[in-house]
């Protein structure tokens, strides 16, 4: 066999097609086999027009012209699967033409489901980022944003000692009576909003509140940031609390007062538990201000003497005298009012 | 940590694709099914295979019922052309190396939308 035939029978049997065309007239002089298989028709055109009704024929001249190549990709069917095959001309010399036809159906067929596939993964992964937030936003209700970076990043949180800190807390009177006595559920819908509003007062001066216990509200000024006018922050969310409720009683039908108590000293924080984990706060300042809020009246706010020390010159504030708390010893309590 | 799907068990997507390319081949070469696809785009057609053969392996695609009576409702689709489907999908699972009691797993829960689809 001589080169020229091995190289036709190459030519012929490449899994491309190549066809060879009068650069002038445009009639097909060769077309090797893939290329009759993939455009056997059974008219068998003889000119490029007529195989490629769709081909921009003046691009091709203008581009070959210029450069000498052109570049095209058709599209149609085989039976129900559309086939797409790259064109490529280049002009060999002045009368010859050189077709190059690749197939990149399946090319065109991969993308298509890489596009399907990205569109499914990325709403998912939309999805999942929204679930997400929705879990830090339940989970910031329950513990400052530090603390939850803390149990984020480690899967734990270091009990932390903060001090001072000032505790508030507030319990509402008569409100065991009041679920018994009126619809329990507009009763815990009245108490959400309160709790809503107290939490908004709070923010105001930069108190975290910790937690509520059905009708008891604990919020504390200087957690998890230190804060030097903690004691202040305190008793001005304590009177906007009472000025809240007192407002709030002359336009409704029910009636809620409360009794608070604030107290100064050290807390540890922490995240209890490991399943229904919560984050909570220990140390006598949370009981003091528990057994402090007893002694209210209500719409009162009763006042530890040490917290009463760093306010009595900016607050409205009264000696009681001396009480016996229980776990305490025998200390002043004072009253704090709302001096406007 | 929640049950793996076959869909992460057989590898993912890098191991759907080639089912699902396949799968695709196999519908269009089938005279009984193909002719649903004849006047379909392409990207259409594969678009449709890979949430088909996604959904059903448990991976990122999923379709409510209600979802699947709407996008078959315009389709005349007899038992018949429900058993073949079944047949080339069995055919094609099996063919890149799915075990057959998995296989017999994906093919009850296609079989279970079949009143969603025959009319």
């Amino acid at each position: 066999m001589t080169i020229e035939a091995i190289n036709e029978q190459l030519l012929r049997a490449i899994g491309v097609g190549v066809a060879l065309l009068d650069r002038q007239t445009l009639q097909f002089g060769f077309r090797n086999d893939t290329f009759e298989e993939w455009f056997s028709a059974e008219t068998q055109p003889a000119q490029l027009q007529q195989l490629f009704p769709d081909l921009d024929v003046s691009a091709m001249q203008e581009n070959l012209t210029g450069s000498g190549r052109y570049a095209s990709e058709i599209r149609f069917k085989k039976k129900r699967r559309t086939l797409v095959i790259a064109l490529d001309f280049t002009a060999a010399d002045e009368d010859v033409l050189v077709l190059v036809c690749q197939n990149i159906t399946r090319i065109k067929e991969l993308e298509s489901m890489i596009d399907s596939y990205s569109m499914m993964v990325e709403r998912n992964t939309r999805e999942i980022k929204r679930e997400k937030e929705q879990v830090e936003k339940l989970l910031l209700n329950i513990m400052p944003r530090s603390v939850y970076e803390e149990f984020k990043t480690f899967g734990v949180v270091t009990p932390q000692m903060y001090d001072p800190v000032s505790v508030l807390m507030l319990d509402f009177v008569g409100f065991t009576d009041m679920v018994a006595s009126q619809d329990p559920s507009v009763t815990v819908t009245e108490l959400n909003d309160i709790y809503s509003a107290f939490d908004r007062i709070g923010e105001q001066f930069g108190c975290e509140r910790i937690k509520t216990i059905g009708d008891a509200y604990i919020t504390v000024a200087g957690l998890p940031d230190p804060t030097p006018d903690h004691a202040k922050a305190i008793a001005n969310t304590a009177i906007r609390f009472v000025r809240y409720l007192t407002r709030r009683n002359l336009s409704h039908p029910h009636q809620w007062h409360c009794r608070i108590g604030l107290s100064t000293g050290s807390v540890v924080g922490s995240v209890v538990g490991i399943q229904k984990y919560v984050y909570d706060i220990f140390g006598p300042a949370v009981n003091l201000a528990s057994r402090l809020q007893e002694f209210s009246e209500p719409m009162q706010i009763t006042v530890q003497d040490d917290v009463a020390t760093v306010l009595k010159d900016q607050f409205d504030l009264e000696n009681v005298g001396a009480r016996t708390i229980r776990g305490f010893s025998k200390q002043d309590v004072w009253r704090l009012s709302d001096s406007n | 940590m929640a049950e793996r799907t076959l869909y992460e068990e057989y590898g993912g997507f890098s191991k759907v694709s080639k089912i699902v390319l396949s799968f695709y081949d196999s519908l269009l070469d089938n005279d009984e099914v193909g002719p649903f696809f004849d006047d379909v785009e392409m990207s259409r057609i594969v678009d449709h295979q890979t949430k088909f053969i996604a959904s059903i392996l448990g991976g990122p695609a999923s379709y409510t019922d209600n979802q699947l009576r709407q996008l078959h409702s315009h389709l005349t689709i007899t038992d018949g052309h429900f058993d073949e489907l079944e047949t080339v999908l069995r055919g094609t699972l099996l063919q890149h190396g799915m075990a057959s009691e998995d296989v017999d797993l994906v093919v009850a829960e296609f079989e279970k939308r079949r009143p969603l689809i025959v009319r």
